[in-house]
């Protein structure tokens, strides 16, 4: 390095030819790994029951994230109405917005796999 | 058919008895056969992990091949989910994953009694981890967590209802952890022990009795099939956890 210095302005030039390729190589590196955590999380979603005990999973996660959206709006609104004694008008109120979080939960669990494969791509 | 009365009750499995009667100021605290089940997992658990680890091999056994798997697979699934910040939060998830684990499992043994078929206890457990996730959120983000319920992008007309929905969907979460843990082990067990049911009610009805196999057979898959719910449903809680705790470490979606 020391006998490069005293070239004039050659070596800043190779210096910044190694940094860009050293950014380069780190850019792969960070890369690969983000390839081998991928490759590794698949495979151990694919460890946890195979193919059918992941439907299954997935199933019941569905039903009851969903049962759970309607059940809790349903609470919320009762307990409303028995406060301020305007039944049933809240009770309506917070079923509907209930069953919205319910379709709203189901669709998070839908969307969520598509996307890291989407972030991958651009 | 005589036999009927007392024969087959599904339920009587998940009843919880005294085993030492302790009252403190009139609240009940005994120690039931639940207690002594949780009593038993923690041990399992011990001694799975400390025995386990305490060779340090590097050619593994069993049981620290056992132990280092337990830990591999509940790391990657945190790190997978939310990300290399959630490691602060392994042992919990770790924890949780181990109790619900054993109790699953250990509840298939004949004569056991199963944890996590009582829905106090899942409970418990859900609201354990959403109460972690908020003090964590409010603790680390102060008022910027509640962006977690405010949607980018959306018209000011429509915000209200869509933050409504939001608060509404994240009360949901502890409610639909808990009972989807509990309804699969009890509709479970409740399941093998009405087919067993079948299988006695059947030998003792004369020429119908050929037909008992039938049933018994059933009972062998449906076991292999509770057990895969069993490991499939710590998994899920184990996951689910952790995609809760990327909230709060990172509540910006």
């Amino acid at each position: 390095m020391s006998k490069h210095a005293s070239d004039g302005d050659g070596p800043s030039d190779e210096d910044r030819e190694l940094r860009a390729r050293l950014d380069k190589l780190s850019g792969a590196l960070a890369e690969q790994r983000l390839d081998a955590r991928e490759r590794q999380m698949q495979e151990t979603a694919a460890d946890a029951g195979g193919e059918t005990g992941r439907a299954l999973s997935l199933g019941f996660r569905v039903l009851s994230e969903f049962v759970a959206g309607v059940v809790v709006g349903f609470l919320i609104g009762w307990q409303l109405d028995a406060w301020l004694s305007t039944s049933p008008l809240f009770l309506i109120v917070f079923l509907a917005l209930g069953t919205a979080a319910g379709f709203w939960n189901v669709y998070r669990i839908a969307a969520r796999p598509t996307t890291p494969g989407r972030k991958n791509k651009s | 058919m005589a036999a009927e009365g007392n024969a087959i009750d599904p339920i009587h499995q998940f009843e919880i008895h005294p085993i030492v009667n302790f009252s403190i100021g009139g609240t009940d605290i005994s120690f039931t056969n639940s207690s002594l089940f949780m009593v038993v997992i923690l041990a399992l658990i011990s001694i799975v992990m400390l025995w386990g680890t305490s060779s340090k091999a590097l050619v593994p056994g069993r049981l620290q091949s056992a132990a280092e798997m337990a830990y591999e697979f509940v790391a990657s699934t945190v790190r997978g989910t939310a990300g290399e910040g959630g490691m602060k939060f392994f042992p919990f998830v770790f924890s949780l994953f181990m109790f619900v684990f054993f109790s699953n499992v250990i509840g298939l043994i004949p004569y056991t009694f199963t944890v996590t078929s009582q829905i106090i206890v899942t409970f418990a457990l859900a609201a354990l981890v959403i109460l972690t996730v908020l003090v964590y959120g409010f603790y680390k983000h102060g008022a910027h967590f509640l962006h977690l319920f405010v949607p980018s992008g959306v018209s000011p007309f429509l915000l209200p209802f869509l933050v409504l929905i939001e608060v509404i969907s994240f009360v949901s979460r502890p409610i639909s952890l808990s009972v989807r843990l509990f309804a699969n082990m009890l509709a479970g067990h409740i399941t093998l022990k009405v087919f067993a049911g079948f299988v006695t009610l059947l030998l003792g009805a004369g020429a119908w009795s050929a037909l008992a196999p039938l049933p018994l057979a059933a009972i062998v898959l449906l076991t292999a099939f509770e057990l895969l719910v069993a490991v499939l449903q710590a998994y899920v809680f184990a996951i689910l956890t952790c995609v809760y705790l990327n909230d709060a470490i990172h509540p910006g979606h």
